[in-house]
């Protein structure tokens, strides 16, 4: 039986890498150093914001700025859970960071094969690049916001490529639960997917190289914003045979009969032919129609339809939603507190307005929060009681916004 | 006399100069020879290495850790042998190991018997007996052959069932390019040795008094 473990967070920044049972004071300690990782990233968003609210103030009306400032301050509410499920290891990681750029939150799946250090890496790292990128990219003011987010991703992407690379190359130590023997040379054959999003007040970005998928959940509709990187995909096979390679039918369509997708981070004994080159959507966000986000490895979704894993989290959220308005009665009183005295120990919360509405509104939220969590860990268990054979890693992102 | 005979020409794909070629051509008709049925393919290929040959045959014959130069090795282990208690890490034909393969690829274990190792001929030969993966009835030989002092020629070979719903080229890519890419590991590895070896060896620079 695989041992599930999952996370809420209210507004501080976690990364769930494998089965972690938390104990009291492990979480303790290590909601500290999420606390610390997460003044650093506020400290660099700070940056961001006094130059953010420069401009904006030169460039626009009072209503509209004041609008753009209301909403950057919405709070990410989101839920993960990461399984190693029928592997003999677990080789996904899961990286959720609100607030890493003013306004903006970072969410990312990373379902790694050969090995788990590329995976571990784009988990640690890759939510750095974007911040940096980001950076650099804030000074173009000639393009628009989709050709800034596409070329922010695809400068990441390389970049995070190029470190696992680099660290198959023995310039970076591998990490100290990598399994991997004979350093000499160092490791070639091993990659990981990675699928990201990017959650700001007017847009979802969503960046993919590999087979993990992002699904988002609108007015009912389950609309993919991403398309997994097969190599029997006729864009992809035609871009392969022109580099040169090979896709034969082994156990499924492989390159060289060896790898199952056409696009990774690493993998550099494939390269030209596998790829990190991401694609990039930018979606505009739709109130009143947008309900979640879902971004999941392939352990889930070769076993799960969209369409199906959305109507599970949609029950889910619903059935949060029905708990909220029973909170009167002593069944329901229970939970809500725990997840509450979890949440205050945010450092982000928003400042309370007032101190009935601000103690009834942290409860609604840790509910949201666990309520994500929750439609993680059931995905998860469908994956599993339907025979999925790989790690399943699931990140749930509530995106039905809040009047303030 | 047949000192007229023509030398017959490298095969294709090989990489091979003629000249190379005839030095191992004897090699190549003991040891890397086929029969091939229907339903089953053959490959030759073969690896230059610059480091001599007794320091490639070392890398070559470790049956028991074959992941010091095959790529998508997560872990080996060998069976014990019930006939000889007293000496289980002794190499001799006959002995199973188990290889785990990494994840992500199209096989997930392999049971491999080890067939030849002959130390002064520097042959090496195994067969796939079992496991999770489409190689049925794999069998290959590798021998290690001097093309000058400090020059090793490589070549491994190999037949193997065709599986249903593959044709001979495919399986033939997908053979050829895991062997392409242990042997180009096997190379830097070889190499990396046989520099770390001659480092180790050499003399410290006499004395500047000494006369010639």
């Amino acid at each position: 039986m695989a041992e599930i473990c999952c996370e809420v967070v209210a507004g501080s920044s976690s990364e769930g890498k494998g089965p972690e049972c938390d104990t009291g004071s492990r979480a303790a300690r290590r909601r500290r150093m999420e606390i610390r990782r997460l003044r650093v990233v506020a400290e660099r968003g700070a940056e961001e914001e006094t130059s953010g609210k420069r401009r904006r103030l030169d460039g626009g009306g009072g209503e509209a700025s004041t609008d753009e400032e209301d909403r950057e301050v919405e709070r990410a509410r989101y839920g993960f859970t990461s399984v190693c499920g029928r592997r003999r290891d677990m080789e996904d990681s899961v990286s959720a960071c609100p607030g890493f750029l003013p306004g903006h939150h970072f969410f990312g799946v990373f379902d790694g094969h050969g090995c788990s250090h590329v995976a571990t890496s784009c988990g640690q790292r890759m939510h750095e690049i974007v911040v940096d990128e980001a950076g650099a990219a804030a000074g173009s003011a000639g393009l628009d916001e989709e050709a800034r987010w596409r070329g922010v991703m695809e400068r990441s992407f390389a970049r995070m490529d190029a470190e696992a690379v680099a660290s198959s190359r023995g310039s970076v130590a591998p990490a100290p639960t990598c399994r991997c023997e004979m350093q000499l040379p160092k490791c070639d054959h091993v990659g990981s997917t990675a699928v990201v999003a990017v959650l700001g007040p007017r847009h979802v970005v969503v960046a993919n190289c590999g087979d993990s998928r992002a699904v988002l959940c609108r007015g009912g509709a389950a609309i993919p914003l991403s398309c997994d990187h097969k190599p029997d995909r006729p864009d992809e096979l035609e871009r392969i045979h022109a580099a040169g390679g090979r896709v034969i039918f082994w156990d499924g369509a492989r390159v060289f009969g060896m790898l199952a997708m056409s696009r990774a981070i690493g993998d550099s004994y494939l390269k030209p032919y596998v790829i990190c080159d991401p694609e990039v959507r930018v979606m505009e966000r739709k109130d009143g129609e947008d309900e979640f986000l879902i971004l999941a490895s392939d352990g889930l979704w070769d076993v799960v339809s969209n369409e199906v894993a959305c109507n599970v989290v949609r029950a889910c959220l619903r059935s949060s939603g029905r708990r909220e308005r029973n909170r009167s009665s002593p069944t329901s009183n229970l939970s809500p507190r725990q997840s509450s005295s979890s949440g205050d120990e945010a450092p982000n919360d928003g400042a309370p307005s007032a101190a009935a509405g601000s103690e009834s509104d942290e409860e609604s939220a840790a509910e949201e929060d666990k309520a994500c969590a929750e439609a993680a860990v059931l995905l998860t268990k469908l994956a599993l009681a339907r025979q999925t054979s790989d790690n399943v890693s699931v990140v749930v992102v509530n995106l039905r916004r809040r009047k303030l | 006399m047949e000192q007229q005979e023509e030398v017959p020409p490298p095969p294709a794909g090989l990489g091979l100069t003629a000249e190379e070629y005839a030095q191992v051509r004897a090699t190549v008709e003991a040891h890397h020879r086929y029969a091939v049925g229907p339903g089953q393919c053959s490959s030759l290929l073969a690896q230059r290495i610059h480091a001599p040959p007794a320091a490639v045959w070392a890398v070559v014959r470790r049956f028991d850790c074959p992941q010091v130069y095959k790529h998508f090795i997560r872990s080996c282990v060998l069976r014990p042998d019930p006939h000889h208690d007293d000496n289980g890490n002794d190499l001799r034909p006959g002995r199973l190991r188990e290889v785990s393969v990494i994840s992500g690829l199209p096989a997930s274990t392999s049971t491999e018997r080890l067939d030849l190792l002959d130390d002064a001929h520097r042959v090496f030969g195994f067969t796939i007996t079992g496991g999770e993966h489409r190689l049925r009835n794999y069998r290959s030989v590798t021998t290690v052959s001097q093309l000058d002092e400090i020059c090793t020629l490589v070549l491994e070979s190999y037949i193997v069932d065709v599986p249903d719903g593959n044709t001979e080229d495919d399986t033939r890519l997908f053979a050829d390019t895991v062997i392409r890419l242990n042997l180009q590991k096997l190379k830097s590895v070889s190499e990396a040795n046989a520099n770390a070896a001659a480092a180790a060896a050499a003399p410290p620079p006499p004395p500047p008094a000494a006369a010639e």
